[in-house]
């Protein structure tokens, strides 16, 4: 875009964009303190004055790591556990909702506003609220502490968003399309595989790394079902703080451990984030 | 709900026509493709619809079910009960304060991340050699996960040893306060720790509204003399009003599910100062396991939404549509 008059600097324009830097860097500041910290030797973490010199070590990673922090499981296998549900969730979430986004974008399907309209309106049902019946259910049939009781509510908060951003793609791919492969012979299954699973390949990457942020990052349900075989880390890193004080080093490294795939993730996506979840409705 | 706020059911943009378009052709689509039409989205809908009504429909019955009984989960489910439940949950002092305190919690966060965020949209928007790197600089706390940002703020203002006590400390402030002994303070923790996490989700949307907004209306403002900040408030403010709309909409619906900060910072403390009713449904529910009470509880909260959110969509709705014209 050129420059145009109003673009001009003024006064007011350059105060704004100092505020906003300064946001922007005391945004980072609880993430500089944990990164720090988390490198920091044993009794130089938990100072006051502040240490700012000291010997940057990996020693607080290894400790974690190797399950030796004091969690009563192991970090490494929280974040294993992590990566378990989110994977099969992230999964589960696509594949119900690439059929479904499709269905939703046939104009030949009446029901498909009202369909579209309430899977978003699903987005509302607070997880507080289906905890409950949920607990109930999974202690009855035995699947208290498994990936599947994470796994499938994970989805389903994940779908209205996925279903959204899925369909308004399919929505941009003219029917006419679809409609002259099918005069020409081709089946609908084709039509699915050669003419609209290529166009959708990114707004599928978008969904899943944006139903994968979500699932890594939930801890209300991952508190309540799951004891140790199932943990997810978001609930074990609580461990390492307690009545006798929080172990820094561990505290800072975990957390680091948990945050640098998503913040990754995110910043990959960070053209579509936005987009996606406003399902679709800011470009 | 039907539809995000501005009454579209697609993009501020020109999503909707393409429906239209869509539906008046399948007018002419053939009978035997209109038969077919309409089995096979069933068919591909239906995993969708399982797990969606598993999680909300289910829950929902079970829960209206529940709270008519004074079940506990060792006690088994309880006698009939009526709506004893309900009285006791409008009557009840504690979880009247809850549903206050998590509407009160709401519109103090979201009303602040709208301010906040149009004030950094504003500059995130200019096109400089820099705003990329701000745009991604900006996203970053967004990407935390929400239970390692609530540990690390309970370090940060640690009494003892948090760096923000030692910074204050070095400008001459008090260098202990208790932040989380002191029901204002908390609730100043709690809130700010929403505020950052979530004023650039809401900071970006209006900034993605500030770029779509045209050059001709703002040129021809600044022809006939208008200031930056007149071009702002009159031109360009009442064009992003829909994107303002879907951002205090989604936040509102947001807030509202905000658990984790809680149970990490307070855990509803000091006394019961921060329990929103989120908390106190975890509480009776999943710690006493008096799940009749819990139940009651959870549906009145439900109904609150289902109530509140409507009300909020077509408020916007009829908002933007009035000045965005």
């Amino acid at each position: 875009m050129a420059t145009t008059a109003t673009e001009r600097p003024t006064t007011l324009r350059l105060a704004g964009r100092g505020l906003m830097w300064v946001w922007l860097l005391l945004g980072l500041f609880p993430l500089f303190f944990m990164v720090v910290t988390s490198l920091k030797p044993e009794g130089a973490a938990r100072t006051r004055p502040v240490q700012w010199f000291f010997m940057p070590t990996l020693e607080n990673y290894a400790n974690v790591l190797s399950g030796g922090a004091g969690t009563s499981v192991g970090f490494d296998r929280l974040l294993f556990n992590s990566a378990a549900v989110t994977l099969g969730s992230t999964i589960l979430t696509v594949a119900v909702a690439l059929p479904a986004a499709y269905a939703l974008s046939q104009p030949t399907f009446r029901a498909r506003k009202r369909l579209s309209s309430w899977i978003l309106s699903t987005y509302m049902f607070p997880p507080i609220v289906a905890v409950i019946p949920v607990f109930i259910l999974a202690g009855q049939v035995g699947l208290i502490d498994t990936y599947p009781v994470l796994i499938v509510p994970y989805a389903a908060f994940n779908l209205p968003i996925a279903v959204w951003i899925l369909r308004s793609t399919i929505q941009q791919i003219p029917y006419e399309l679809q409609e002259a492969a099918m005069m020409d012979g081709a089946s609908r299954f084709t039509v699915m595989r050669q003419i609209i699973w290529p166009l959708v390949v990114p707004a599928v990457a978008t969904a899943s790394i944006l139903s994968a942020v979500l699932s890594w990052n939930e801890f209300l349900f991952s508190l309540s079902l799951t004891r140790a075989a199932a943990k997810t880390s978001p609930v074990g890193i609580q461990e390492f703080t307690g009545m006798f004080g929080t172990q820094w080093g561990s505290l800072t490294a975990g957390g680091t451990l948990i945050v640098a795939p998503i913040l990754v993730l995110t910043l990959i996506l960070r053209r579509r984030i936005v987009s996606g979840l406003t399902f679709g409705a800011v470009k | 709900m039907t539809s995000l706020p501005g009454g579209r059911e697609t993009a501020p943009g020109e999503g909707g026509r393409r429906t239209r378009d869509h539906a008046r052709r399948s007018n002419t689509a053939s009978p035997r493709r209109r038969g077919f039409g309409q089995g096979l989205p069933w068919l591909l809908m239906v995993p969708a619809l399982v797990v969606l009504l598993l999680m909300t429909i289910f829950p929902a019955a079970y829960l209206l079910w529940a709270s008519l009984h004074g079940g506990t989960l060792l006690g088994g489910n309880g006698q009939f009960v009526g709506l004893q439940n309900y009285v006791d949950v409008l009557t009840s002092v504690d979880r009247l304060k809850g549903f206050a305190l998590i509407l009160v919690f709401v519109v103090v966060a979201v009303s602040i991340q709208t301010a906040l965020g149009l004030a950094l949209a504003v500059p995130l928007s200019a096109q400089t050699r820099s705003s990329n790197i701000a745009t991604t600089i900006a996203l970053v706390p967004f990407a935390v996960t929400p239970v390692v940002s609530a540990l690390v703020f309970r370090e940060l203002f640690n009494p003892n040893y948090g760096w923000v006590g030692y910074f204050m400390g070095l400008v001459g402030l008090p260098d202990d306060i208790a932040w989380l002994s002191s029901t204002p303070l908390a609730w100043v923790l709690l809130i700010g720790i929403d505020v950052w996490q979530w004023t650039p989700f809401v900071a970006l949307i209006l900034m993605a509204g500030l770029k779509s907004v045209p050059q001709e209306p703002v040129e021809a403002a600044a022809i006939d003399g208008a200031s930056g900040w007149q071009i702002f408030r009159y031109v360009k403010l009442p064009m992003i009003l829909p994107f303002m709309a879907i951002a205090v909409v989604l936040r509102t619906i947001q807030a509202f599910k905000t658990f984790d900060s809680f149970k990490v910072l307070t855990n509803g403390g000091p006394g019961t100062s921060t329990e929103i009713i989120n908390l106190e449904i975890y509480r009776v529910a999943l710690q006493s396991f008096r799940i009749g009470a819990a139940s009651a509880i959870a549906i009145v909260f439900l109904i609150l939404l289902l109530t509140l959110v409507p009300l909020l969509l077509r408020a916007v709705g009829r908002g933007t549509d009035e000045e965005g014209v």
